[in-house]
């Protein structure tokens, strides 16, 4: 019954179309090729190579120009790879209902980014293997829809067989796997409809075995990297985080010892001094010094206390605690240039997700300040699902450097739970980063 | 008593030139970092250096190791290392070649200001002091030992003066007993560690440090 069944359920017509769809992106793939001697031919025909005289300059400038194409093919292969392989990743989640998860992004958009994108060839590789999955689910997609058509062939007889008896007409062809097959006969037509049934009835299990051997492609493909380039990034990433808190466990030390501690000590000093201008007992020897003591040592205890909450906020910031609106709410306050703030969190990421959020956001808003002249600066965050998007924009000069200590910094920092971070910030401004991080670490 | 400081710190370096100016010291120069405090040295030859251990440029021991040739090259000049924490390593380090004209203390010493210009004063004439910090860290590494264990609580903490670099009288004046009865319990502590009787507060530390194991 189910076998009978098959050929009429909605996911038997989602995955036709997946089959005629990867059909068209066959062809197109298999076209593709052709279009390096299509340019070299354009090229040849715009700089009058075609032409009976030819110019003297033709033959060094098709030298150069050809190669050019090529070159130009080779760097744009891996982005439009990546971008093919996002549309069936796509494809794959909405009429197969298999998700298959996103390489990590390119680290850059430099050139040298773009030709070693391994993930990015490895998409181009997805499509060349792209020709020979789509024989079997061309095959599918072709026995289901043919196996409609020809099982309808009895019912369209009769409309246009009406001629009066003694008419000579053409056999009526249907097309079946097996070749044409004609009918001249009304009882002729029920044995193409028979085929049409036995091709309908195949044609499910051939979709699915097409469709199958695509999705195992994709997941080797088109998916994150391999077990063993995984474990190597996460490894690093490891070793970057043990690195980073020991880092900060020698900066919290040293910020320490050189602000609170000398503070106190001095503090103590001062105290111990004025003690002793202030004698044991009876009238103070020396009460105008023991005085000025007590009031350096006063303004010493002040000093301390703020050395020592500037210390804590930079640890964790206190209001953090309430959650990621309120602390940033809180930064923004405590900005030199205006800042608007959009929170936009369904529920509470992880406590270690908000604390690198506010810390991006924190450095990002003093990069601003700071770098790029900014008149306003705006710091979005909005979560949707389990990704969790920190956007901070301004309206300055721009030009700020992914690759510089600062940025590379922040994406070292995010990285640690897989985090990604885009930057655009042409010269002459505005400057938009964006941070994507899991809401669960 | 002519004094050069040593010590990074702004505030802690002009409190310590009040302090020692305000006690009758003369500060013939306050410097920033080893390198000036190395020259200082040979220029005033002072009685003593109170030197800060972390400073720059690589904020991690180049006081020690300016004090350390301070102690080689100017053998007349007392110093006094200061920081902010202890380690029993440095303070053998300092001790290595004599404990003598040699001191070593937290700079929370500072606090109390008597105690710790009796220490300045001690290192400038060529006596110790080691901070109560490192002598105890040394009392619980020999805890175990069978002279440490044989001796009564009154006994190790006439031991742990002596260790800091006090002489009869400090020590007296520290637990409130007369001199005769320090006298006679330095005496018990001598014989029960096995140590020759030794005459002066100097050889004194030193034989008490040795055996601790510095």
């Amino acid at each position: 019954m189910t076998a009978l069944r098959a050929p009429f359920t909605i996911p038997a017509l989602r995955q036709a179309v997946f089959c005629v769809i990867g059909v068209v992106s066959a062809v197109a793939i298999l076209a593709a090729p052709a279009l390096v001697p299509a340019l070299g031919a354009l090229v040849l025909w715009a700089t009058g190579g075609t032409s009976r005289q030819l110019a003297p300059a033709v033959a060094p400038l098709f030298l150069v120009l050809f190669p050019l194409t090529v070159a130009l093919l080779v760097v744009l292969a891996a982005p439009i790879g990546r971008a093919a392989g996002n549309v069936h990743r796509r494809l794959a989640y909405r009429l197969l209902g298999v998700r298959v998860d996103a390489p990590p992004p390119r680290p850059s958009n430099r050139i040298g980014a773009l030709v070693a994108d391994g993930p990015g060839w490895r998409a181009v590789g997805y499509g060349l293997l792209k020709v020979p999955l789509a024989v079997p689910q061309g095959y599918g997609a072709f026995c289901y829809l043919f196996g409609v058509v020809d099982l309808s062939y009895p019912l369209w007889w009769p409309l246009f067989r009406n001629h009066p008896p003694g008419t000579r007409l053409g056999p009526v062809w249907a097309l079946t796997p097996f070749g044409p097959l004609g009918a001249r006969t009304f009882a002729g037509t029920f044995l193409i409809s028979a085929a049409g049934l036995a091709m309908l009835l195949v044609a499910p299990w051939l979709m699915r075995a097409g469709t199958a051997a695509d999705l195992a492609a994709m997941r080797w493909l088109l998916g994150p990297r391999r077990l063993a380039e995984r474990v190597r990034e996460l490894q690093a990433s490891r070793a970057r985080a043990i690195d980073d808190a020991a880092t900060m466990m020698r900066r919290l030390e040293r910020d320490l010892h050189d602000g609170a501690q000398v503070r106190l000590a001095t503090l103590a000093m001062n105290l111990g001094m004025a003690t002793e201008k202030l004698g044991a007992e009876g009238p103070p020897p020396d009460l105008a010094q023991a005085r000025e003591l007590v009031a350096l040592a006063h303004r010493g205890a002040k000093e301390a206390l703020v050395d020592l909450r500037d210390l804590v906020r930079g640890i964790h910031p206190p209001v953090l605690d309430n959650g990621l609106g309120d602390a940033l709410a809180t930064l923004a306050t405590g900005s030199a240039v205006p800042v608007g703030t959009t929170v936009d969190l369904p529920e509470r990421p992880a406590p270690a997700i908000e604390t690198i959020a506010y810390f991006c956001a924190a450095e990002l808003l003093a990069n601003a300040t700071k770098h790029s002249r900014a008149s306003r600066v705006d710091l979005g965050v909005a979560g949707s699902g389990e990704r969790l998007r920190l956007t901070v924009v301004d309206d300055g000069v721009g030009g700020a450097d992914p690759e510089g200590p600062g940025l590379t910094g922040l994406t070292r920092r995010i990285a640690v739970v897989d985090g990604r971070m885009r930057v655009h910030s042409p010269a002459g401004g505005p400057t938009r980063v964006e941070i994507d991080l899991p809401t669960h670490a | 008593m002519r004094v050069v400081i040593a010590e990074d710190a702004a505030m802690m370096r002009e409190g310590l030139v009040r302090l020692l100016t305000d006690r009758g010291f003369e500060v013939c120069a306050a410097v920033a970092d080893a390198e000036t405090l190395r020259s200082a040295v040979a220029a005033f030859e002072p009685d003593v250096a109170v030197v800060d251990i972390r400073m720059p440029p690589t904020h991690t021991d180049e006081g020690l190791r300016a004090a350390i040739d301070v102690r080689r090259d100017h053998p007349g000049v007392g110093v006094l290392v200061f920081s902010q924490y202890v380690e029993t390593r440095y303070a053998t380090r300092l001790l290595a070649d004599r404990p003598t004209g040699v001191g070593y203390l937290l700079k929370d010493r500072v606090a109390d200001v008597a105690d710790f210009v009796d220490a300045l004063t001690r290192v400038a004439s060529g006596g110790t002091a080691l901070d109560p910090e490192v002598v105890g860290h040394l009392m619980r590494a020999g805890r175990d030992t069978v002279g440490l264990a044989s001796l009564t609580a009154r006994e190790r903490e006439v031991l742990s003066l002596m260790a800091e670099g006090r002489s009869n009288a400090g020590i007296a004046a520290a637990l409130v007993i007369t001199p005769g009865v320090v006298e006679k319990h330095v005496a018990n502590i001598f014989a029960k560690l096995g140590l020759p009787p030794s005459e002066g507060d100097n050889r004194r530390v030193l034989a008490v440090l040795r055996h601790l194991g510095t």
